[in-house]
């Protein structure tokens, strides 16, 4: 008899939806041995051309046609243990339409005819405004044009306008806003050339409703107080979400993530090969660091390697000190093995290899004797910089404090000796005890060498005579308990990823995703990785005060290039650009990284507490310095980088609408939150340049230098 | 018309955007102030926790026998380092390390001085207070990154979000008039130490003018149109702080950008040594060369050398730094006679925190209280100032077993005995360096009057 609890723990991720003809990797969670699964589609293995096909490793293909019904349920079955079984439901959908812009962007109440340009506009297709169909004529699969009555609304309101592809799997469009002006005094001359008389009827879509005055929906989240540019388009939450999980979107991975949805999108990423990390080897260091910067941009797998970034940031080695290949590229592949892996695990192979070994001395830290102590490096920093911080904390990441409102500290110097003991007798791989440096694989430990006293540290207490390997797994097993480190690394991770200040409430969700998967594991970075991005705090395209993180210059430089679809070339040589920019690639200036997580604006900025960690390498200098490279890469970009703008000269042709040429830059940068203001003078510096390059460089290098597109938000 | 003629004038419609009206009345005004007003504060931070035990070695015979005892391979003089032989106005000998050989001839002109056993306190501390637990600490002591803030912020815990050296400026505010920026300058990032709670960090690059090369475009009319646009975006309010705070970043560019291209002078002869610190303080002598055009009385600047955390192979690592140390401060010494200021500009090293005596391997670990280096006409030279330890482990300096130094003197009163030489009163250092009062003396004497 197979019990209940058995096919409860068999999991599969993740329901939704796939467009036709599309794919969807699906992962199934197997706690039971072997871990092997039959995969079915409404109960055919295999599935069919029906209903859709699914591999054995759980790559689902939806059928060529909607089926009836569009809803199937793809299930994994255990070959271990009959009668367990994980499912998900998925609904194969049309494709789905893309909204570009619309015009006019507002409208007055009283009769109206919208163009509307976009993508995979296939019939039948219709146009909803607040939710009501609107007669709709497709003129063609990337133009529509629909006609209604606007009923009398207050001025500054917004109605959403969305375009759905009807039927069976039907599916919309992203969302732009369409703003209500006052009601015109008079027949006032339309200032653009609206077509006044509404195209012919053509065939195709059905006589829709009587063009009803539409209702007024919900009140508008918050008067725009510049109606029209500036609301975000179709891109937008793409776009900000691959600034958070990527570096930057692609134009192909903007559609890959648009057609797949963001559950799709990371089930891909979990599931895709780990871009493999080549050791140069001899003293090649450039090569490293070259090859870095040209695998961020072009790796497929970006997620894993933003996730291996943000590590960086975190257990940090240094090129200034680890300078040869050997010492910091396996410690590269050990941040990117276990992205997605876990925080101990991880924690543990990086603590005895060769590169941490030598980067905080642990290496060679022997039991005290003679004039000589225990190095107190790596136990210093494994607790305040990888795992538990200064200061005791509360779930959401605050400092807990005293009854005099000063922060309680996390422990004392006599815990960083206590476990700098518990970490002695490790040295290089070779036949002594205390071996010459050799990075070929971790450190060895000796027994001869290792305190075998008893210590007591955090509550925990290390048996005397024990081994130093028996040691070390109790000591970052005692550290990784310790209950700091889920908002410690919650925090940390939502800040290199997200946003600089996020609330007490978004730390203290994903704290508690650290703390426990849903499965009781702790310190599952797979889970906490969603729990950072698929945060509603993360999702949220609203902005506020608080919103956003200043781009770091390896990130700015990469997201600038692939919104091109360009690239770092491998063989770069920018690691100096980088350098002036206060990241020289791998090499921050010591163990607290490039910039750190603790850095504050001046008080008397907002006269509020304003965390802003990238700040602290962005000065007058550097915002200068990181301007001056991007124009370098516009205007000679060399063998270093691919970065092909030439699309927007050939719009900024003399005589073209300036308009066509900032709406390409807005969509490509800021994903339609160019402001009006901002729209009016790029559009006068435009007019003023001799050429239609010079007139694209404007546009795009003005827009490149705003605080718009220097911080992610 | 040349291209730098063209840069200049849409650089000038920029500033008239930005700010470039009230540095025109700043030149204006300028030329009616007294040039010798002027007054600065030059920081030297040595990054990484300094191992002063090194720097400055007691000679007197019975410490000098514990100092090699206790310092075993670390003792100097050794094949690494030297130690330069001077002796303070009463006679007692040390020995300086032998890296800062450029520097060792002021000590008898009393141009250089010792601040002996230095660091953050929260309140007069005994060994034995800490030993029966009685001691209220600086926060998170032997940490870098929290000692590097408690140094700059100049205070015990690291908060308040300002640096000393910024308020030493705030506290004498009025001497500057209307002249407000830049009043406090890294050269090696940005720092803390110049962050005030009116004045704003600025930071400069040795050999950078911040002049932006996608503003340089012909004909003049399209750069001047670059600019005024860039001029409006920055502008802009988003509502998003972070956003606002980038556009600030580069609306400060542009200011400094027209103050170190619009002046004539900030020309100095003195040649640098080519070091990352010579360059650094080369940049301080060319800003203290345009003072006439920024018409700043008071100015403090922030340094950075790199490398001191010596956990192994300290040798002649050690002795490297301070060989470029001293050779920077040398150079930077004979500029500000060249500039006439050399009892106008009083520099000073500072670090995170000393190092332990007892050393591990060939290095040494975190510590606490530590030696530093004084330099300037208006210091009085030649002197070991403050209680030098006796070497000890365990001893009634030592915060631990190790030789880790509870300071002597507290940073505030040192931070305040330079606050008094710059011009501020009593109530103004009081709020410059709110826990003073719970020290005394508040004024170490180590600064000529006037």
């Amino acid at each position: 008899m197979v019990s209940d609890a058995w096919s409860q723990q068999l999991t599969v991720y993740s329901s939704g939806q796939v467009t036709v003809g599309t794919s969807r990797q699906l992962t199934a969670y197997v706690p039971i041995s072997p871990n092997t699964v039959v995969w079915s589609v409404n109960g055919v293995p295999g599935g069919n051309a029906v209903l859709g096909t699914v591999s054995a490793t759980g790559l689902y293909r939806a059928p060529a046609l909607i089926p009836a019904p569009n809803r199937v349920t793809v299930a994994a079955a255990s070959t271990a243990r009959p009668g367990a079984v994980g499912s998900v439901q998925l609904e194969v959908t049309q494709i789905q339409p893309r909204l570009w812009s619309i015009s006019p962007a507002t409208v007055s109440p009283g009769p109206f005819t919208l163009t509307l340009n976009g993508a995979s506009f296939a019939a039948p297709v219709e146009v909803r405004l607040g939710g009501v169909p609107l007669p709709t004529t497709r003129v063609s699969s990337t133009r529509l044009v629909a006609t209604g009555t606007l009923a009398n609304l207050p001025a500054g309101q917004q109605l959403p306008v969305q375009v759905w592809a009807t039927g069976p799997g039907a599916i919309g469009s992203d969302v732009i806003r369409l703003n209500v002006a006052a009601p015109a005094p008079a027949p006032s001359p339309s200032p653009s050339p609206a077509p006044a008389p509404s195209p012919a009827p053509a065939p195709g879509p059905a006589p829709a409703p009587a063009p009803a005055p539409v209702p007024a929906p919900a009140p508008a989240p918050a008067p725009a107080p510049a109606p029209g540019p500036g609301q975000g388009t179709a891109n937008l939450p793409a776009g900000r979400f691959l600034e958070q999980a990527a570096f930057g979107g692609t134009p192909a991975e903007l559609a890959r993530l648009r057609s797949l949805g963001i559950d799709g999108w990371l089930a891909e990423q979990f599931a895709m090969p780990e871009t493999a990390i080549a050791n140069p080897g001899g003293q090649a260091s450039g090569a490293v660091q070259a090859q870095y910067l040209s695998r961020l941009t072009t790796a497929p797998d970006q997620l894993r390697q933003r996730m291996a970034y943000a590590l960086a940031q975190l257990l940090v080695i240094s090129m200034n000190k680890n300078i040869y290949p050997d010492e910091v590229v396996p410690w590269l592949q050990l941040l990117s093995r276990h992205a997605f892996g876990n925080y101990r695990t991880l924690l543990g192979d990086v603590v005895v290899s060769a590169q941490m070994g030598k980067y905080l001395d642990l290496a060679n830290s022997n039991k005290p004797g003679g004039l000589s102590a225990a190095n107190e490096n790596l136990a210093r920093e494994l607790l305040q910089l990888f795992s538990i911080g200064l200061v005791q904390l509360n779930t959401d990441g605050s400092p807990r404090l005293d009854a005099a409102g000063r922060p309680l500290p996390a422990y004392d110097q006599t815990t960083v000796q206590q476990v700098a003991l518990a970490l002695t007798g490790w040295t290089y791989a070779g036949s002594g005890n205390n071996n010459w440096e050799n990075f070929s694989g971790p450190l060895v430990p000796r027994d001869a060498n290792h305190d075998g006293r008893e210590k007591r540290f955090l509550g925990c207490t290390l048996l005397a005579g024990q081994s130093p390997a028996l040691d070390m797994a109790q000591t970052l097993d005692c550290v990784f308990r310790h209950p700091n480190v889920g908002p410690f690394v919650a925090l940390r991770l939502i800040r290199q990823l997200v946003k600089s200040n996020p609330s007490g409430a978004y730390v203290q969700r994903v704290a508690a995703v650290f703390d426990n998967n849903g499965s009781g594991v702790r310190g599952d970075l797979r889970a906490v990785l969603r729990a950072v991005l698929l945060d509603s705090e993360a999702r949220s395209d609203a902005g506020g005060a608080d919103a956003g993180r200043l781009k770091d210059p390896i990130q700015h430089v990469a997201m600038v290039v692939r919104a091109f679809g360009g690239r770092i070339n491998p063989g770069n040589q920018l690691a100096w650009e980088f350098s002036r920019m206060g990241q020289r690639p791998l090499a921050p200036p010591s163990v607290f990284g490039f910039y750190s997580p603790l850095f504050r604006l001046p008080q008397s900025v907002f006269n509020t507490v304003v965390v802003a960690p990238e700040f602290q390498i962005y000065t007058p200098t550097e915002a200068v310095l990181r301007g001056n490279f991007l124009w370098r890469l516009l205007s000679s970009p060399g063998a270093d980088v691919v970065l092909d703008w030439s699309p927007l000269v050939a719009l900024a042709a003399a005589n073209s609408d300036p308009s066509t040429l900032i709406d390409r830059v807005d969509q490509t940068l800021l994903y339609g939150r160019m402001t009006a203001a901002m729209r009016q003078s790029l559009a006068t510096a435009i007019a003023v340049q001799p050429d239609a390059s010079q007139r694209a460089a404007t546009a795009l290098y003005l827009t490149l230098l705003s605080g718009q597109h220097a911080v992610q938000h | 018309m040349s291209i730098l003629h063209t840069r200049r004038q849409l650089l000038r419609s920029a500033l008239a955007l930005t700010g470039g009206l009230a540095l025109a009345a700043r030149s204006a005004r300028a030329q009616t102030v007294a040039a010798d007003d002027y007054k600065a504060l030059v920081c030297v931070f040595l990054v990484g926790g300094h191992d002063g035990h090194n720097l400055v070695v007691p000679l007197e015979a019975q410490a000098y026998a514990e100092y090699r005892r206790l310092r075993g391979p670390l003792a100097l003089p050794d094949g690494s380092a030297g130690l330069l032989p001077v002796s303070t106005g009463a006679g007692t000998p040390y020995g300086l390390n032998s890296g800062l050989g450029a520097i060792a001839p002021l000590w008898a002109s009393r141009q250089l001085a010792v601040m002996a056993n230095l660091g953050p306190l929260a309140a007069p501390t005994t060994r034995a207070q800490i030993v029966a637990g009685t001691a209220t600490l600086p926060s998170n002591l032997y940490s870098h990154s929290d000692q590097i803030q408690l140094a700059q912020a100049g205070n015990a815990h690291g908060g308040g979000g300002t640096g000393w050296g910024a308020r030493c400026v705030d506290a004498v505010l009025a001497l500057n008039g209307s002249a407000r920026f830049p009043a406090a300058v890294s050269v090696a990032g940005n720092a803390l130490y110049t962050t005030g709670a009116q004045v704003a960090s600025a930071s400069l690059l040795p050999g950078f003018d911040l002049g932006m090369d996608g503003l340089n475009v012909w004909p003049a009319s399209a750069a001047q149109a670059r600019a005024t646009a860039l001029a409006q975006i920055l502008a802009l309010d988003s509502g998003v702080r972070l956003i606002q705070a980038a556009n600030t970043v580069r609306r400060d560019a542009l200011t400094l950008n027209g103050l170190l291209r619009s002046a004539s002078a900030g020309v100095v002869n003195t040649a640098f040594p080519g070091t990352e610190l010579g360059q650094q303080l080369r940049q301080v002598a060319r800003v203290m060369a345009l003072r006439g055009s920024t018409g700043l009385q008071r100015q403090v600047f922030f340094c950075q050398l790199g490398g001191f955390d010596t956990h192994s192979n300290q040798g002649w690592t050690h002795w490297d730094l301070l060989r470029q140390l001293g050779e920077a401060l040398a150079a930077f010494q004979a500029a500000t006679v060249e500039l006439g200021l050399a009892a106008r500009v009083t520099t000073f090293t500072q670090s995170e925190f000393g190092r332990t005596l007892q050393p591990s391997g060939s290095g040494s670990d975190h510590g606490w209280g530590n030696h530093q280096l004084l330099m300037g006409a208006a210091v009085r030279g030649g002197e070991v100032w403050g209680r030098f330890p006796f070497p000890a482990l365990g001893g009634p300096d030592d915060a631990g077993n190790r030789g880790a130094l509870i300071p002597s003197t507290p940073l505030e009163v040192f931070g305040a005995t330079l606050g008094r030489w710059f011009g501020a009163d009593a109530a103004a250092l009081a709020a410059a360096f709110p826990n003073l009062g719970a020290f005394a003396p508040q004024d170490l004497g180590f600064m000529a009057p006037g």
